[in-house]
């Protein structure tokens, strides 16, 4: 009911915004995909922050695939936020193993230390 | 949470609908969190160590203000300020790895050098025991080595003395036995020339070893008991005194005179009296 108001919302406000006939931008939509087949590939699914913005990513690319050759330019620019959405998932996924990494290390160190 | 940020652009984008006809109108929250957000990244530690992505977040940035002073009520415009917002995170947390990975390069770092202290300490430790039980081998190797030159030197003098003179061996020490015929003439108390270099011999072996020795005058039963206590302390002294003049220190060599005392034989026969006379070098053991 929400999405749909939302979406509805959106529709108007492009519709009446841009009347321009732009190009699908399907070479941007597949690198959004492979985006976000790297953050799922990067262990975004198992760090919640990262989770949800790969979630994000998946829903723009969604939408973005619905507004194909509908409205291009609203498309085009959901796909530029899928790609930044999956990024940062990847970011966050790579910053938590990390910090667990550099958490063990100190540990060791600690440990080593104790003896 | 999929509805969530749909709800927010769309209200948004209706809220900027409605006021498009209004003056002076604030931004969008999507673009003052981009705001705030790149705030956070410019003077956190991503500008530290990212300052590339940094960059690239406000450039983004520079493109959504743009946006929204070109057409507030685009949504583009709303994407573009959450493009932003979230480039600034990117750097953030790209910023975040970078540390955290300099964090266990250093604790790696500092494992590998405390492990090679210890190690080396270890190795250290090893060596001064070994060092230890090496000059401990050493020294009992040379404990031994002495004790069997010592051994060899004994069995060699005994050798020497067994070829001239009856040797063995009791409770006083080693036994020198030297018949009396081949010492003295009947009833005299001085060396003959062949004595001399027979006692030469003993004396030259005994030279040296420090062991200190006493000389027995015997006799057997024949005449008076003072008589042959007397003969016996002059002919031990005889003796006495000449391996004293072939280099046996006086302080270590004594002379005693038991006459008739102490037979080895029977002086009921001739050869019984004959073993009976005679004098006896007692070479005790090594003070020490």
């Amino acid at each position: 009911m929400v999405m749909r108001m939302a979406k509805v919302a959106i529709a108007s406000v492009v519709l009446i915004a841009c009347g321009a006939s732009l190009p699908p931008p399907s070479d941007d939509w597949a690198a959004a995909q492979a985006d976000v087949g790297r953050a799922q590939s990067g262990g975004a699914p198992s760090v919640p922050d990262a989770k949800l913005h790969l979630q994000l990513a998946q829903e723009d690319l969604q939408k973005s695939k619905d507004l194909m050759d509908k409205d291009n330019k609203r498309a085009a620019s959901l796909v530029a936020l899928a790609r930044v959405e999956a990024q940062l998932a990847l970011s966050l996924a790579k910053a938590a193993s990390a910090q667990e990494s550099a958490q063990q290390a100190q540990q060791d160190l600690q440990k080593a230390k104790g003896n | 949470m999929k509805s969530m940020r749909a709800v927010l652009v769309a209200t948004l984008a209706i809220v900027g609908g409605l006021s498009a006809c209004g003056g002076e109108r604030l931004p969008p929250k999507a673009l003052s969190d981009a705001r705030d957000e790149f705030h956070r990244a410019k003077t956190g530690i991503a500008i530290q160590f990212d300052p590339t992505d940094v960059h690239e977040a406000d450039l983004a940035l520079q493109r959504a203000n743009q946006a929204w002073g070109d057409d507030p009520d685009d949504p583009n415009t709303i994407d573009l300020a959450i493009v932003a917002q979230r480039k600034a995170q990117i750097a953030e947390a790209e910023a975040q790895t970078m540390k955290s990975q300099r964090d266990a390069e250093e604790a790696k770092r500092q494992l590998q050098e405390l492990m090679s202290t210890q190690l080396l300490s270890a190795r250290g430790q090893l060596n001064q025991t070994k060092q230890q039980l090496e000059a401990e081998q050493r020294a009992a190797a040379e404990q031994r080595q002495r004790l069997e030159d010592l051994e060899r030197k004994l069995k060699d003098a005994r050798d020497t003395i067994a070829k001239i003179a009856a040797v063995k061996d009791d409770e006083r020490g080693m036994v020198i036995t030297l018949q009396g015929e081949v010492l003295f003439s009947t009833g005299k108390w001085d060396l003959k020339a062949g004595a001399m270099a027979k006692l030469d011999q003993i004396a030259e072996v005994l030279v040296g070893k420090e062991q200190p020795m006493v000389v027995y005058g015997h006799t057997d039963n024949v005449g008076t008991h003072d008589m042959n206590m007397d003969l016996s302390q002059k002919r031990a002294n005889a003796v006495r005194d000449y391996l004293v003049s072939r280099g046996i220190p006086q302080d270590l060599i004594s002379a005693q005179g038991k006459g008739p005392d102490v037979p080895v034989s029977d002086n009921g026969s001739i050869e019984g009296r004959a073993s009976n006379r005679r004098v006896e070098i007692v070479v005790q053991p090594k003070k020490s």
